[in-house]
């Protein structure tokens, strides 16, 4: 059975670490990268099943990686989860604006954040 | 000797003096990257170990692993174990807190508050903030006037996260005095303490600062305090700042009961202050009782920029009885038009009822559009899978005209976020509001830029990238 590939992008190298620990050990095939030119060459090199992107990233931003991979037909419906410390409903709505399918804000549970890759993909595959 | 010689002499100590000091600089930065790769290197072990704890391996033996370790290993891990208190919540947070409490970082804290250096203060009262102790309430609560102006701003902060209520009095007390707190991380710890500040809030109200009013008067609103209505509403009538009964308005707006509407109306006659009749005006759209649709419809045509462009605001809120009157007095000013069309160079009937009438057409016009805009703005972005073209067209629609930072914002609004990034946004006065803010709009936190500039408030929030203690979340 393949396993579900994910890549995550954040700059912050103990929430990186920890969220790629937190995924690897509920089994998830996890590539961490720490900005987003990097998570856009990762993801359009080899698409994975789920991206989880920091917003606010050095150079481009997680909104702008969703924006990239939306406007590219083989990355378009690629489930993404936001990741960050913007709370405000306006930088909700702008998250989901850029076709974030959810946004989880910091301070986080690394458990809760799992459940939702789970739920994000089995709503996507469905 | 020579002139020569002597410039020779001075240029061959200045290429010397250059090489040693190149040395130095070289040679201390390679120090420092030895010292960083083996402070890496030390800490790679029991970073995998402090992660797999704080990712929810429940094995008492990676703790009592963690706990144990020898002095050097924990010096070098304790750095992202304390960065990783204010990023992380729930079982990960309180498995964090019982490492650091096992290992002696917090009775080390508790004793760092007095430390010399404002740095180590800062940081203890960080720590001790995440780690949630009440008692150690008190002595963060002395920090409040520290001599360094961050020290007593991140002691604010920390009390909000500890959450106890004996600390609402020392907070709304450290809004006045000489070191005083920046009223943001007051008020944002103050509404961390919940309901139980409110007897602290309610006789703030009493207080002779203005500041300590204004603050108090906003989280009775924002905690949603409404049990305080009646207080609120005698302080939006009787309070001799008109800054405090401006945030009153605010205040009653949020709190949105139906026996604000008669307090608010009376704040919006034309014998009120400019900034107040804005406020009242946008509160009452806020309530979003169609019992004011005919105040509001008045207002859209009044002299005041705040208070019109507030009113047209206040009517998109109302719903369908307010669009209502903003497409009527559309239709009243092209009428106006047409009619003065015929009647060329006659003057028809009261040439102030036709500029009330004018001005209310271009405020219902831009209130139209900007909500035309936003719901155009809404609606792709609801589904969870949609074609690509239509999901870019959507985030470029939204970087361009945001109802935060689009044409409202071109329009004059202002924000006025006394408890920062965390709460909704409230706009207040519009550009006339500035001249009345006896308070002062840069310690209150008002905010001509639109809600960006809150965000990234020196004085500090919960989000802020970079504090003193340099362990606030960041991304």
């Amino acid at each position: 059975m393949d396993t579900t590939s994910i890549v995550i992008a954040d700059d912050d190298p103990d929430i990186r670490d920890l969220v790629a620990f937190k995924l690897e050990q509920a089994g998830y095939d996890v590539t961490a990268v720490d900005n987003g030119v990097s998570a856009l060459e990762a993801i359009q090199r080899r698409p994975p099943d789920i991206a989880v992107l920091d917003v606010m990233m050095p150079g481009m931003s997680g909104i702008d990686v969703c924006r990239e991979l939306r406007g590219e037909p083989a990355t378009a419906t690629l489930p993404i989860i936001l990741l960050t410390a913007r709370a405000q409903e306006g930088d909700i709505e702008t998250g989901f604006g850029a076709g974030a399918d959810d946004y989880v804000v910091k301070p986080f549970s690394p458990r809760e954040l799992v459940s939702r890759v789970q739920a994000v993909l089995a709503r996507t595959r469905a | 000797m020579t002139a020569a010689a002597v410039a020779t002499g001075a240029l061959l100590v200045l290429i010397a003096a250059t090489t040693v000091l190149g040395g130095v600089l070289i040679f201390g930065r390679f120090i420092r990257r030895a010292r960083e790769a083996r402070r890496t290197r030390l800490a790679a072990p029991a970073r995998r170990l402090l992660l797999a704890v704080t990712a929810g391996d429940d094995d008492p033996v990676l703790a009592d692993s963690l706990v144990e370790l020898d002095a050097e290993n924990w010096r070098a891990v304790e750095p992202t174990a304390v960065g990783l208190l204010g990023k992380l919540r729930g079982e990960a947070h309180a498995a964090l807190v019982e490492i650091l409490v096992r290992r002696g970082v917090a009775d080390r804290a508790v004793r760092d508050l007095r430390h010399r250096r404002p740095v180590r203060r800062a940081a203890a009262a960080e720590v001790l903030g995440h780690v949630g102790r009440r008692e150690t309430a008190p002595a963060i609560a002395a920090l409040l006037t520290d001599a360094d102006s961050d020290v007593r701003a991140v002691a604010a902060r920390a009390l909000g996260r500890i959450g106890d209520p004996v600390s609402a009095v020392p907070l709304l007390r450290s809004l006045s005095g000489r070191r005083s707190v920046p009223p943001q991380p007051v008020a944002q710890a103050l509404m961390r303490l919940g309901s139980a500040a409110q007897p602290a809030l309610e006789t703030a109200l009493y207080q002779a600062d203005e500041l300590v009013r204004a603050t108090a008067i906003e989280v009775l609103g924002l905690v949603g305090a409404i049990s305080a209505t009646g207080l609120v509403e005698y302080t939006l009538r009787a309070d001799p700042s008109v800054e405090v009964r401006v945030r009153a308005a605010g205040a009653l707006g949020r709190l949105g009961t139906r026996s604000a509407l008669a307090p608010l109306l009376s704040a919006v006659e034309p014998v009120r202050p400019a900034a107040l009749r804005a406020a009242a005006t946008r509160a009452l759209g806020d309530i979003g009782s169609v019992a004011a649709t005919s105040a509001l419809a008045v207002l859209l045509g009044d002299p005041q920029h705040a208070v019109a462009h507030n009113a047209a605001y206040a009517l998109l809120r109302l719903g369908r009885a307010g669009r209502t009157v903003l497409n009527e007095a559309l239709g009243a000013a092209e009428q106006t038009r047409r009619q003065t069309g015929e009647q060329t160079g006659e003057q028809t009937g009261d040439s102030r009822a036709e500029a009330a009438r004018v001005r209310a057409a271009g405020y219902a016009r831009e209130a139209l559009a900007v909500a035309e805009l936003q719901e155009h703005r809404r609606a792709p972005a609801v589904p969870v899978l949609r074609p690509a073209a239509n999901a870019v067209g959507t985030a470029a629609d939204g970087a361009a005209v945001s109802p935060t930072n689009g044409a409202a914002a071109a329009a004059g609004e202002q924000t006025s976020d006394i408890a920062g990034p965390d709460t909704a946004r409230h706009d207040t006065a519009g550009p006339d509001t500035v001249g009345h803010d006896t308070v002062g709009h840069d310690t209150v936190g008002h905010d001509t830029a639109g809600h960006d500039t809150a965000r990234h408030d020196a004085a500090g929030h919960d989000t802020a990238r970079h504090d003193t203690a340099g362990s606030a979340v960041g991304g």
